[in-house]
């Protein structure tokens, strides 16, 4: 069963493509902030649930308790600390953009490099409940089952929070229009804040998830913040249900072409997808074209 | 003169000096000299593109590798020169490819999408390699010595500095700096967007393929991952924009330190180098915001102006006759212009008034190309510009300006007006453009404030200087969109005094206004918009007592 294969193993990796992005947008769509050195929290979470686990034996379920709360504290501080004066200083979005994007670049590199001398180059992976059990008749690890649950489960309890709560809806409003939202008393550095640190929260959760069935290494950061960045701009950049779609989409979309024409074409697929969309519609595939 | 000459003789005996320099150092200092002019082709070459358009791309290592793998390919089946040029029309297709598809992208999607363009590239080529030449890496044996090469290069980047100095003092130079400010400004004030982006990519493209070749003989063997290594692409941004992008010889100022640090850094942290790049690419951002040549230019003694004498420049129009119909544009569910008629007679200036909402700019974005209409037809002088690009229409003579005021901060105040006479049908030749500019200056009361910087004007000084741009359009067609809105009373009057000289020169103008006064005093006629139709149409005193015009302003109680 070719295509329940496809679309079974699709969905996993499209779930977790979307809690990147979700991230993604938070940093994005609400702080302004584009993080080049996203995928590279990703990574690190990846190695710190590793060394968790083979180093203590810890559980990467419990692995995440530490690594989330962790990540949080760590992203606010570095916008608190880094990035609120590139905020300060630009005199639109525009100049934003480009230095954060500048800034990030350079902070790439710093994370990598110490990853890379803490783990060296080789490739990880451990075995974790790679326990096989059959689905609609195909064979698929619990790994990956557990992986899903968790992402979805996290994906639900952030919508949750981002439509139902305070919080939440003050998060929204300086998504929308950051001069609006100061004007019905909501906190915007604050508010941008929060949502950059609980951004930097999904994708060290992802990458504890990702670390249970791939095998990762320390510079295959961009790769996945490319991944997060086709995920959000296909989707319509601030837009979450588009943002999910996209995921699931790029997910199957990698996976057949792995199965059926070639594993060494996938990322090909993948920048080919993306340009395509972006020729065609370049606010994404449920963006509002704005007036 | 004299200054240029001796620039030009320095230039020429600095190319000398460097040219002899492979026949006296010895092998270390010859690969470092290579690699500092490799860097300085390729940052000056981004630089021309990116720094002025402020389009940051990220393609460098596509077209880099591209030549790279040119060389791989025919290298040894093709006399040098052959593949060179082979290597440079398949740089510039593909930026011309490229540049067509993804120049209408802006900000954070252009940067994407040049990312993800290198990498495409790297990863069609590595699978090529790999299922179709059998061998991920290719073998070059080309019989050329690194002095060669460090010739090669010293020429490409010769040509490079001279084409950015060409390019800098003309028309194209001034489109691109336009373009970098304000893209929408540039459109309306008649430049070809598109085509003086792709221009550019080009150039900038085709310098950086060469690169790429000449240097591929340097390595005995390439593969994917050193021809398309996306490093190089961020390096060059980073020396450029350290050295500082918007100057001729800014990139360069970063080549040399950065170029010099790698060095030191790979030979004494090999380990540490990714950290300690990451960190001084961070100071640069923080501390360096206009590069290296920003601290040069700040501290350089400010050459003063050449008095020009200020002369009133008359402005003589034969305005055009516009006719619009069937106009309709939605967005999305919401329909902004619905079935809109109406002519303005030459001469006449036509108020388009109507509450908030009610599609006023809509129509003023419909007329001058902004936007595309969704159905009906514009006319000016009975010639259909529906559908035309926005800069066409510009050059057609139809000028506006816009209700949030939009100035071009970077340039001077003189430039600013410039812009609109350089790129207009008619061009003004170079010699004139500055008197004409300063008229026309003087014309909207600027006289005294044209060497100041327009980021220091008030709003009304500002509003007269997008006026003045629009005139130097030499326009037949005035659209004014809210152009006396927040005035005081002292410079209301002024303003109208100035928009009724200019009906008296001849122009036909459609005035959106909210300011009654305005509108009674100015205008022929009105026509008066509700949720986007047309709800009324005649002179200024009929329209005001209309009953469903009242209805659309006050509201149904009051009316």
């Amino acid at each position: 069963m070719l295509v329940v294969d496809i679309v079974l193993t699709g969905l996993i990796i499209g779930g977790i493509y979307s809690l990147i992005a979700l991230g993604l947008t938070l940093q994005y769509g609400v702080a302004r902030i584009m993080n080049l050195s996203y995928g590279e929290f990703l990574v690190a979470a990846a190695l710190i649930a590793f060394s968790l686990y083979t180093g203590m034996a810890l559980s990467p379920l419990i692995g995440i308790l530490i690594v989330v709360p962790t990540a949080f504290a760590l992203n606010w501080l570095v916008f608190e600390l880094l990035l609120t004066p590139l905020v300060r200083r630009a005199r639109h979005r525009d100049m934003l953009e480009v230095d954060s994007i500048l800034a990030t670049f350079g902070m790439l590199f710093v994370i990598q490099g110490v990853a890379l001398i803490i783990f060296g180059g080789q490739y990880f992976s451990y075995s974790y409940l790679s326990i096989p059990v059959s689905v609609l008749g195909s064979a698929l690890a619990v790994n990956r089952l557990v992986a899903l649950a968790f992402a979805t489960v996290i994906g639900i309890a952030i919508y949750l929070a981002l439509t139902r709560t305070r919080t939440g809806t003050a998060i929204r409003a300086v998504a929308v229009d950051p001069v609006s939202a100061q004007l019905v008393a909501i906190d915007v550095r604050r508010a941008s804040a929060f949502a950059y640190a609980l951004g930097g929260a999904l994708v060290a959760a992802a990458g504890v998830l990702v670390s249970m069935f791939l095998t990762f290494h320390a510079s295959m950061g961009v790769e996945f913040t490319m991944k997060a960045l086709i995920v959000v701009i296909m989707g319509g950049v601030g837009n979450m249900l588009g943002a999910l779609v996209a995921g699931f989409l790029l997910g199957i979309g990698e996976t057949a072409v792995a199965r059926l024409l070639d594993p060494g074409l996938t990322l090909a697929a993948t920048y080919a997808l993306f340009l395509a969309v972006l020729l065609i519609r370049p606010t994404g595939l449920f963006g509002r074209s704005t007036h | 003169m004299n200054r240029q000459r001796v620039l030009a003789g320095g230039a020429g005996t600095l190319l000398v000096v460097l040219a002899l320099v492979p026949l006296v150092v010895n092998t270390y200092y010859l690969a470092l000299g290579i690699s500092l002019l490799y860097f300085a082709v390729l940052a000056s070459a981004w630089a021309q593109f990116s720094g002025a358009t402020r389009y940051i791309s990220l393609a460098t290592v596509a077209f880099f590798g591209v030549g790279a793998y040119t060389v791989g390919v025919l290298g040894e089946s093709l006399p040098w020169p052959l593949v060179l040029a082979v290597a440079a029309v398949i740089g510039v297709t593909l930026a011309l490819v490229v540049g067509l598809s993804t120049l209408r992208l802006s900000g954070i999607y252009f940067v994407i999408f040049s990312f993800g363009l290198s990498e495409l590239i790297r990863q069609l080529v590595t699978w090529y390699e790999v299922n179709i030449h059998k061998s991920v890496g290719r073998y070059i044996f080309i019989e050329i010595s690194q002095a060669q090469i460090y010739w090669q290069l010293l020429a490409l980047a010769a040509l490079v500095l001279l084409t950015g100095w060409l390019i800098g003092r003309s028309r194209l130079g001034l489109a691109l700096r336009v373009i970098g400010e304000d893209e929408v400004v540039a459109r309306h004030a008649g430049i070809d967007t598109t085509k003086a982006k792709l221009t550019m990519f080009a150039i900038s493209s085709l310098f950086m393929t060469l690169t790429g070749a000449v240097l591929a003989p340097r390595w005995t063997y390439i593969d994917p991952t050193i021809a398309f290594n996306p490093m190089l692409s961020f390096e060059v941004v980073i020396m450029a924009l350290f050295g500082g992008a918007g100057a001729l010889f800014g990139p360069i100022l970063g080549v040399i330190p950065f170029v010099l640090l790698f060095e030191l850094l790979s030979a004494n942290f090999p380990n540490y180098f990714s950290i300690l790049l990451g960190l001084v690419f961070m100071v640069i951002v923080y501390a360096l915001p206009h590069g290296v040549i920003g601290l040069v230019q700040a501290r350089l003694p400010k050459t003063p102006p050449r008095p020009v004498p200020p002369r009133p420049v008359e402005v003589r129009a034969a305005g055009a006759r516009l006719e619009i119909s069937g106009l309709r544009k939605s967005f999305g569910g919401l329909v902004a212009v619905d079935n809109v008629t109406f002519d303005v007679a030459p001469g006449q200036i036509a108020g388009l008034i109507g509450p908030n909402g009610s599609g006023k700019t809509t129509v003023l974005n419909l007329i001058s190309g902004a936007l595309p209409a969704d159905a009906g037809a514009v006319l000016c002088d009975g010639q259909a510009i529906t559908g035309l690009g926005a800069h066409r229409i510009a050059r057609l003579g139809i000028a506006r300006t816009f209700q949030l005021v939009r100035v071009l901060e970077g340039l001077t105040v003189v430039e600013n007006v410039a812009v609109g006479l350089t790129f207009r049908r008619d061009p003004l030749p170079g010699a004139e453009v500055e008197v004409v500019a300063r008229g026309l200056l003087t014309r909207v009361g600027l006289a005294d404030k044209a060497d100041q910087t327009a980021a220091q004007f008030t709003y009304i000084d500002q509003k007269r200087l997008e006026l003045a741009r629009a005139l130097a359009l030499d326009p037949r067609v005035l659209l004014l969109d809210e152009w006396l809105a927040g005035l005081n009373r002292a410079e209301l009057e002024q303003g109208i005094a100035l928009i009724r000289s200019l009906r008296e020169a001849g122009l036909t103008i459609i005035l959106v206004e909210h300011v009654m006064d305005a509108i009674r005093s100015l205008c022929d006629r009105c026509i008066v918009m509700n949720a986007g139709m047309k709800i009324a149409d005649g002179t200024p005193a009929a329209v005001l007592a209309d009953r469903e015009v009242l209805r659309a302003y006050l509201g149904e109680a009051d009316a």
